[in-house]
């Protein structure tokens, strides 16, 4: 086959969850996806690109996996990628601290016959720890494959490794197939298997490959081949054949590893505590306590320069429109639709930051899948394993990745459950509802009655979860089964990227969603049927707010201005606290001042603490946002199960704030 | 004896592994087979158990501590 100059030369970066790829790809290509340190994080395939001495490359970065066999879906889509055309050299990365395990996937690559290059990541660690790998029998050892080592983290050897793609594609060379012999009985079935498969596809190329996969019952290879050659595979082989994998990676690691003795005795030490078997729980709590007291209490303390900050760029906007005599209508959109609106929600950035700063520390340090570990009983009772909790945190954060999180689960049941009750746990869009009607409301207990929200929050979900449980019988749940990575002192650039992206979000979110928002609504509130009103009771917010009045009366949300903030939240959860900025014309709502001005405003509705708490309370478990549902839609593929979720999320809400309300009435 | 009747901080030799067949295949895929030495980290009274596999460390259910038979090592 003839090389096209200027093609690009397509790598595939594949490797065990947890092994550095993603930190390598970001390193090669300047991406900046998301990094932790649990695994799961990568869970569909991402582009990019970069430029070696003149040679143009796609990469691929690929969901982690342990093996090439089909069971689950990071297996199926990393498989069907690196078989394809798609791919013209594979990279496996390596992590050279867990080699041992690592190599089993890199055998199979081998096996594949596709040319790949062996990135041995984590060799710093390898040293600190003061073991040695002979790098001149690895290779040999593994049918003569290209073995780089680098360092994802330090950004060493990224261009020796590039070389080496780049060198290992121009050659063509094909992949020795038969590094690993078998014992004779197997390697005979092998050849009989090949004999037959070269008859019937004689186009397939790989036949070994293939031979090995049908010896293994695969499951999607034998979908590919006649009934014929199906039933030449009478029993099963995968186990013999794992063995004896494993047997030659012994072998492997004993010829090429030295000094094995573990140095890697902080990791237990940490564990001891951190999993205590009674301790392990209230460290947990502890710990999310602490990342929410963070959040508001340090948030609040910075608040204020960005009060200042909004407050001086208010001003100087609206003396620039007057004197530029602008007209009044457009002086009162922007001062009144988008500043109240877009500016108020951009007082809540400190919050927003430290949020996310606290939960990047988390997810870079480790203890990500400890929670796993330490929730599972508490979730198995629940029908489900702890690996599933890992969403749910996520969903402190936002709910749209923590969807998407869902995908490392098996089971399509599992699955739609989480998505169901993910909405639940209290994301950073609440944030800001909390920080001003608590902030208003509860005076010094503002924190508590904030932090009472993140934990009805996760009641609910898991009280919903239970429910369903019992409704569909689903009780026999996949055990749980989570690697758990060493603990590692948070990488800066890691966070920084992590914190700069949401940062970013938050802004971008601010400057669109909210930006639109804030202008529909001035305009519903300025306009009526008669045209443009100045009497803000007769403008359509006011009658679409009134018509729903009644239904929202027993949960003490029953003032049209209020049901209109709620309406308009479904775009973004921060479009209720713009809403009521802009329903209420207070042009610094996270100020003091701002604050005092809405307590007023609503105190002569009536609407008092107990109303303060149900509309926390309602915001917290109501509808989420447009781009929530559109994830469950997407990800379920099924509008019918989107409606039902919105439809229980909203009577939840409804419920339960009437209940508080109802109840609170009482005293 | 299973992995479940394990003591934390001993190590055992896998003998043979009966589970369902995804899941057995998930755990021989890392490297859990026949002659393989188990470390157990940490344990949960009734719950799951922190091992360590050929230097790796994994959290697994009791389901399939259930089904793991092993023998002290020595």
């Amino acid at each position: 086959m003839a090389k096209v100059q200027d093609a690009p030369i397509r790598v595939g970066f594949i490797g065990n969850p947890n092994c550095g790829k993603t930190t390598l790809f970001n390193a090669i290509t300047g991406a900046k996806l998301k990094v932790a340190n649990w695994p799961g994080v990568t869970v569909e395939k991402v582009e990019g690109s970069t430029v070696y001495h003149d040679q143009e490359m796609k990469l691929i970065d690929l969901p982690g996996i342990y093996s090439l066999t089909s069971y689950t879906m990071e297996e199926i889509v990393s498989r069907n990628c690196i078989l394809s055309d798609e791919v013209d050299v594979v990279v496996n990365v390596v992590d050279a601290s867990c080699m041992e395990r690592n190599l089993y996937l890199t055998m199979q690559l081998v096996e594949l016959g596709k040319p790949i290059v062996v990135a041995l990541n984590m060799m710093d660690v390898v040293e600190e720890r003061g073991m040695e790998i002979d790098l001149h029998r690895l290779p040999e050892m593994l049918g003569d494959v290209p073995v780089v080592p680098v360092s994802a983290r330090k950004r060493t050897g990224l261009d020796t490794l590039m070389h080496a793609v780049v060198h290992h594609f121009r050659e063509r060379e094909e992949q020795r197939e038969n590094v690993i012999s078998y014992s004779d009985d197997i390697e005979q079935q092998i050849a009989e298997m090949e004999t037959a498969l070269t008859a019937e596809h004689p186009d397939w190329g790989r036949t070994r490959w293939y031979a090995i996969k049908l010896l293994e019952h695969d499951g999607e290879v034998l979908k590919q081949v006649s009934p014929s050659i199906a039933g030449l595979a009478t029993e099963s082989l995968e186990k013999e054949i794992i063995q004896e994998k494993y047997a030659y990676i012994e072998e492997v690691i004993q010829d090429t590893l030295l000094n094995r003795e573990e140095k890697a005795m902080r990791t237990e030490r940490i564990d001891r505590w951190l999993t205590h078997r009674i301790w392990g729980l209230p460290i947990f709590l502890g710990i999310m306590l602490l990342v929410f007291a963070l959040t508001f209490l340090v948030g609040d303390f910075l608040k204020g320069y960005f009060e200042q900050a909004v407050e001086a760029l208010s001003g100087w906007v609206t003396d620039g429109l007057l004197y530029i005599h602008a007209a009044d209508w457009i002086i009162s959109l922007v001062a009144d639709g988008i500043i109240a609106g877009v500016g108020g929600i951009l007082t809540f950035l400190p919050n927003i930051f430290i949020l996310f700063l606290a939960l990047a520390v988390l997810e870079d340090s480790g203890y990500m899948a400890r929670v796993a570990y330490v929730m599972d009983g508490i979730m198995s009772r629940l029908g489900m394993s702890g690996k599933a909790f890992l969403p749910m945190i996520l969903g402190f954060g936002c709910s749209v990745p923590a969807i998407m999180a869902t995908r490392a689960l098996e089971r399509e049941k599992d699955r739609r459950k989480l998505m169901m009750v993910i909405p639940f746990m209290s994301c950073s869009a609440r944030v800001p509802v909390y920080v001003l009607f608590a902030g208003i409301f509860f005076g010094r207990y503002a924190f508590l009655v904030s932090f009472s929200m993140y934990v009805l929050g996760l009641a609910i979900a898991i009280l919903v979860a239970k429910i369903v449980t019992v409704i569909q019988k689903s009780s026999d749940n996949t055990p749980l089964l989570i690697e758990l990575p060493e603990y590692k002192s948070p990488n800066a650039r890691t966070i920084a990227i992590y914190v700069w992206e949401k940062i970013k979000d938050y802004l971008t979110k601010a400057g669109t969603v909210i930006f639109v928002a804030s202008i529909i609504l001035w305009f519903i509130l300025n306009f009526g049927i008669s045209g443009k009103v100045d009497d803000v009771s007769l403008s359509f917010g006011s009658m679409i707010g009134k018509w729903l009045v009644p239904v929202m009366a027993p949960a003490g949300l029953g003032m049209w201005q209020v049901v209109v903030a709620l309406i308009s939240g479904l775009s973004a959860k921060e479009v209720v606290v713009s809403s009521f900025a802009v329903l209420y014309g207070v042009s610094n709502i996270n100020s003091d001042a701002g604050m005092t001005q809405l307590s007023q405003m609503l105190a002569a509705q009536n609407f008092g603490m107990l109303n303060a708490y149900c509309l926390m309370l309602f915001v917290l478990l109501y509808t989420p946002c447009i781009a929530t549902i559109a994830t469950i839609r997407s990800e379920s593929h099924s509008w019918k199960f989107t409606g039902k979720v919105l439809l229980l999320q909203l009577l939840i809400a409804w419920l339960a704030a009437t209940i508080v309300f109802q109840i609170g009435s009482l005293f | 004896m299973t992995l479940r009747e394990g003591k934390i901080n001993r190590t055992y030799i896998v003998e043979d592994v009966t589970l369902e067949d995804k899941l057995m295949v998930r755990l021989q895929a890392l490297g859990m087979i026949p002659g393989t030495q188990v470390e157990i980290i940490n344990q949960k009274s009734n719950d799951s158990l922190m091992i360590k596999v050929r230097g790796t460390r994994f959290a697994i259910g009791r389901q399939i501590a259930d089904g793991v038979n092993v023998q002290e090592m020595r």
